[in-house]
């Protein structure tokens, strides 16, 4: 029954009898759990290999639910959580609410929790494997050929399994910046599972997790100093957006330090000295690198089956996901296409489609929303203002909005909620919407279903407001801010 | 954007400044498409006014209606200041040049004959004030949740009641303020007074008479209450916005939005709440498993719930506390009982009688679907005339008014998809069709549905849940509703209301990739149905092999076929299973 409706026209098998696997998965986080679920409900005998359970990943600890759950989303929206709260202890003063004596947090009492909540999720990730019939092998897997996957024990003893077809989904790692004294700085794994709470914190990068830190531990009472090469974080976002973002870091007691490097770090009695390129100096508790991420491609021995990477190390795939050896497949963020959980998953079932569902299913990147969960949120579908220039062929219609929420009319927190919509002049499509401000990523998941399907302004229009709420914004904004041209993509000589 | 900027929350749908232009129709197309004449039969007391006044002004009436004819004060008059009544009257001036005047009772935070304030029942009574006092009160549940994620206080944090108030106060006071500043600058003439309704064309305040080419009447509603022994010891919401201190312990008779509006305020600062509803369960009209649902979960939060219990009197005892007697039990020890029971159209006293205007049983006036009334040049928007009693809808009908009576250009105000919120703790946001509704219109319809343990909560350790359904059209694969009870479900409602609206299959939510990690992913990622519900019950699918029948046979059998369904019918039988016993 299982082999009956494997459909694979490529591949040099003529029977998928002879290998001891339909599929093996190297990689049990959100894409490599998918994958194998998916596949195994289409009637393939699957296995899965992942490494065992920790906080902070390395070659040799990993765990089941990979980063989203251990080491990414899950802990970092818990965190985030938890300080938000100091924000809400602030607003609360004018609603009429008194605090004497001191409120304190525990970081402890935070982390213990956070680590029960990750191990009950490895737990349940575990079981909808086992559930799915797929069976698990704890292990680092590597490739011997296009068939042929060994998983290793860190005490050297090896075992071997063929199968048709081999998903790579390894994920990727955070990344460190090659300065002098590098090693006394953390990446987000070793941020997300600190033994103590930084008094004083350093952050260097200008990405969604550098600002996800900076407005956790300026959430949680530390002093914090963000560092970033651009003059504005989050760089790829809405010009716009960014700055309203960093206004409000900025607004929330975060020190910024725009078109700055680190150039030195150094151990002192009072902490971790910090140089920038700048001149500037200071001491520190933490210095977090948000520097990027590395696909985890390195210890897979690729080569030996012909699977090609690019020059940062990410596994190329063609539009199903294919590797260049046909029964080498790979999704998620060791492919480097978009780095985002519900992406991996959407990558994985369109695997599973394509190669055990008799259906050829490309995952689809157009419109693809996601959100920063900075304090407050920033959130996103669509094209930001740039790049609906860069891609027009006619005029663009911008919709702004930036209000004082209704719960600032009370709490007196200076603090706007900024809204965007992006629209074709010519066809009224909506092109793209943003809005950073409280509950953005709540908000903007139904904008993006009504985007995704070509909704047009006049949709927005016709919709009537939910009263009173920050999303009805959306649906009330009637005069454009501007209209602005397209501009051709600058052409470089690369 | 300079209004914009001012702009003190979220409803900047009511200040912005419009500046759509509107493409120019010829005088013809108006008149074919926009004054058609009433006929006489629709306005039995008053048959169409031929006063002078009336007939010369349609003979003038340039094409845009807002004509300068000289015969009128103005073009319009509004009656009340709320939503409706200054969305149609900045809208009538700014976008069509129409000289329009509103008048609008004094500002008191309780309405009366005499009071009322700009804003209307929305900023003043209603979804301003009772949102400021949510958030106020949900911040006890946050203190909660805040121990799970490592907070600790030295001392209970308490809330005083008056500051909460008076902070509220300050901020309608504002809000009344900007409204005046809104009316100012769209140079709307304001007149502070009660309006009566003196002839078709006149409308007299504090005895002055002002005439107009068309009366808006936009008045709103207010709460009513049963007449039963002790009543004048309840409050309304009106009061209950507004009390001097916190109850400490209050019974709220009604199942509707503003009761559990309120309960959800007052258990959030720390009062005790009784609930007696009339029915087995709160919110009549919405979705069954919501109604279940979100009592169970304020029952969690610490609110008693009394179903089956009709109010039949107040009475207060010598230690100055009330007991409310019920057809069940009494329940005494009450600092406060609260009504909210319904609320009723404000057409007393209006002069709608004497003029014409017609309205139905609970005084609602009867307008047609542009908002006209049954005397031509009265029009009447919002609460008042009960249609579906929202904030943004009153706003809508005034702006499709606008239109219909300036812009050369008949609007009706669509009602389709409308998404409404109830601001309870936890709140609930929905948009279309229940499950209930999408069955009776549609017979097969599939449900999909989340039930689940928000992140969040894992970490606090509350028992907070959240429920999410999509209702879906199994024929067309619509989405004809969409349904949420759980933490910020009315800000995530919205964008879904676009695509129910935009009339999205399920299909397209299925193809949107979800923000992770969110609540609202939920609503992309429901892949099973929970439930499919075929209508096609036994006579349905009998009808098919019984049509399929008729073309084989003729003569009798098709008298036994007709004969066998009514036996079916009659004896409630499986008609499956008598065709196959007959052959």
């Amino acid at each position: 029954m299982a082999r009956k409706m494997l459909v694979d026209g490529e591949a040099p098998v003529a029977d998928g009898g002879q290998y001891d696997y339909d599929l093996f998965v190297i990689g049990a986080g959100s894409g490599g759990v998918r994958g194998s679920r998916t596949a195994a409900s289409f009637g393939a005998k699957v296995a899965i290999c992942e490494l065992p359970f920790h906080p902070i990943s390395s070659d040799w600890q990993g765990g089941h639910g990979g980063t989203c759950v251990i080491r990414g989303c899950v802990p970092k929206k818990i965190l985030v959580y938890g300080a938000s709260f100091r924000g809400e202890f602030e607003d609360s003063k004018n609603f009429g609410w008194e605090i004497n004596g001191d409120i304190n947090f525990n970081w402890k009492t935070l982390l213990e929790h956070k680590t029960k909540e990750i191990v009950r999720l490895n737990g349940v990730y575990q079981r909808i494997i086992t559930n799915a019939g797929v069976t698990m092998i704890e292990g680092a897997g590597s490739l011997v050929d296009a068939h042929t996957v060994e998983v290793s024990q860190p005490n050297g003893s090896k075992q071997r399994y063929t199968a048709k077809h081999i998903l790579i989904a390894t994920g990727s790692r955070a990344q460190r910046v090659n300065i002098p004294g590098k090693e006394l700085a953390i990446t987000s794994d070793e941020a997300l599972s600190l033994e103590e709470l930084p008094k004083r914190a350093v952050i260097l990068g200008g990405g969604y997790i550098a600002v996800e830190f900076a407005s956790i531990w300026r959430g949680m009472g530390a002093e914090v100093d963000l560092f970033y090469r651009k003059e504005l974080p989050l760089r790829g976002f809405d010009d716009e957006m960014r700055a309203v973002v960093a206004g409000n870091l900025e607004g929330r007691g975060i020190k910024l330090h725009p078109g700055t490097n680190l150039t030195e770090l150094s151990k002192t009695a009072d902490g971790i000295k910090v140089v920038t390129d700048k001149g500037e100096e200071l001491v520190a508790d933490v210095v977090l690198f948000a520097t990027g991420r590395k696909p985890n491609s390195e210890r897979l021995n690729l080569q030996a089956a012909g699977v090609e990477v690019d020059q940062i190390g990410a596994i190329k795939v063609d539009e199903y996901s294919r590797t260049s050896a046909p029964s080498v497949w790979a999704v998620g963020d060791v492919t480097n296409r978009i780095n985002l959980t519900p992406v991996a998953l959407m990558e994985a079932t369109c695997f599973s489609k394509t190669v055990f569902g008799g259906q050829q299913v490309k995952p689809d990147y157009r419109d693809v929303p996601c959100a920063v969960f900075s304090i407050p949120p920033l959130s996103v579908v669509g094209l930001s203002e740039q790049q609906a220039r860069e891609e027009a062929k006619g005029d663009i219609l911008v919709f702004t909005s930036s209000f004082n929420p209704m719960k600032n009319s009370i709490s007196k927190r200076q603090e706007k909620t900024v809204m965007k919509l992006v629209v074709d002049a010519e066809t009224d499509r909506v092109l793209g919407a943003s809005m950073c401000g409280p509950d953005a990523a709540e908000i903007m998941q139904g904008i993006a279903v009504a985007l995704k399907c070509g909704a047009t302004k006049a949709t927005f229009d016709s919709t009537v407001g939910i009263h009173p709420s920050a999303a009805e914004e959306f649906v009330t904004m009637r005069t454009v801010t501007r209209r602005v041209g397209p501009v051709s993509k600058p052409k470089t000589s690369l | 954007m300079a209004a914009h900027a001012t702009l003190p929350f979220s409803c900047s749908s009511t200040l912005q400044t419009l500046s759509r232009t509107l493409s120019p129709r010829g005088a013809l197309q108006l008149r074919r498409g926009f004054l058609r004449l009433p006929s006489h039969a629709a306005l039995p007391r008053h048959p169409r006014p031929c006063c002078r006044r009336h007939v010369s002004a349609s003979a003038a009436a340039s094409p845009n209606g807002a004509s300068a004819d000289g015969k009128y004060d103005y073009d319009l008059f509004t009656i009340g200041a709320g939503s409706g009544g200054v969305r149609a009257s900045r809208f009538a001036s700014t976008l069509h040049g129409a000289r329009v005047a509103i008048c609008e009772m004094p500002f008191a935070t309780i309405a009366s004959d005499e009071h009322g304030g700009l804003g209307g029942t929305c900023v003043l009574r209603g979804c301003v004030p009772k949102k400021l006092l949510v958030y106020g009160s949900k911040y006890s549940h946050e203190f909660e949740e805040s121990r799970g994620f490592g907070w600790t206080y030295e001392t209970e944090p308490k809330h005083d009641w008056s500051t909460l108030i008076a902070n509220k106060n300050t901020e309608l006071q504002r809000l009344v303020g900007i409204y005046k500043n809104i009316l100012n600058n769209a140079e709307v003439t304001l007149i502070e007074g009660r309006g009566k309704i003196v002839d078709p064309h006149t409308v007299s305040v504090n005895g002055k008479l002002y005439t107009a080419k068309n009366i808006l009447i936009g008045v709103g509603g207010r709460p009513s209450m049963p007449d039963i022994p002790g009543i004048e010891l309840a409050i309304d919401s009106d009061a209950a916005l507004d009390l001097p201190s916190k109850p400490e312990k209050i019974a709220i008779v009604g199942g509707g939005y503003i009761a559990l509006e309120f309960a959800g305020i007052f258990n959030g600062l720390k009062s005790e709440v009784h609930v007696f509803i009339r029915q087995k369960k709160v919110l009549r009209g919405f979705d069954e498993e919501v109604r279940d649902f979100v009592a169970d979960q304020m029952a969690l939060r610490g609110i008693t719930f009394h179903s089956e219990q009709s109010p039949q009197a107040v009475t207060k005892s010598n230690d100055g506390l009330l007991s409310l007697k019920t057809n069940k039990e009494t329940i005494g020890g009450f600092s406060h009982v609260m009504f909210a029971t319904g609320r009723r159209p404000n057409t007393k006293n209006l002069g709608l009688e004497d003029v014409g205007v017609q309205m139905d049983k609970n005084g609602a006036i009867v307008v047609d679907e542009y908002s006209r009334t049954s005397v031509e040049s009265i029009w009447a928007v919002g609460d008042v005339t009960n249609r579906v009693n929202l904030t943004p809808v009153a706003l809508m009908e005034g702006g499709a008014f606008v239109r219909t009576a300036f812009g050369n250009e008949p609007t009706k105000p669509d009602y389709r998809a409308i998404p409404s919120a109830v601001f309870s703790q936890p709140p609930i946001g929905q948009v279309g069709l229940t499950e209930e509704q999408a069955v009776e219109e549609y017979g097969d319809v599939d449900v999909f549905i989340a039930n689940f343990r928000p992140l969040k909560a894992t970490l606090s350790g509350l028992p907070d849940r959240v429920l999410m359904k999509i209702i879906v059209c199994a024929t067309t694969n619509k989405v004809v509703g969409a349904h949420m009870c759980g933490d910020d479900a009315p800000e995530i409602i919205q964008g879904i209301a676009i695509a129910v609206k935009a009339g999205l299959t399920k299909q397209d939510f299925d193809a949107t990739i979800g923000i992770h990690p969110t609540s609202a992913e939920e609503f992309v990622t429901m892949r099973n149905a929970t439930r499919k519900i075929r209508k096609k019950s036994t006579d349905q699918v009998h009808n098919a092999i019984l049509k399929r029948n008729f073309t084989w046979h003729t003569g009798w059998h098709t008298w036994k076929i007709y004969f066998l369904r009514i036996i079916c019918f009659e004896l409630d039988l499986s008609l499956l299973r008598v065709f196959y016993m007959f052959y």
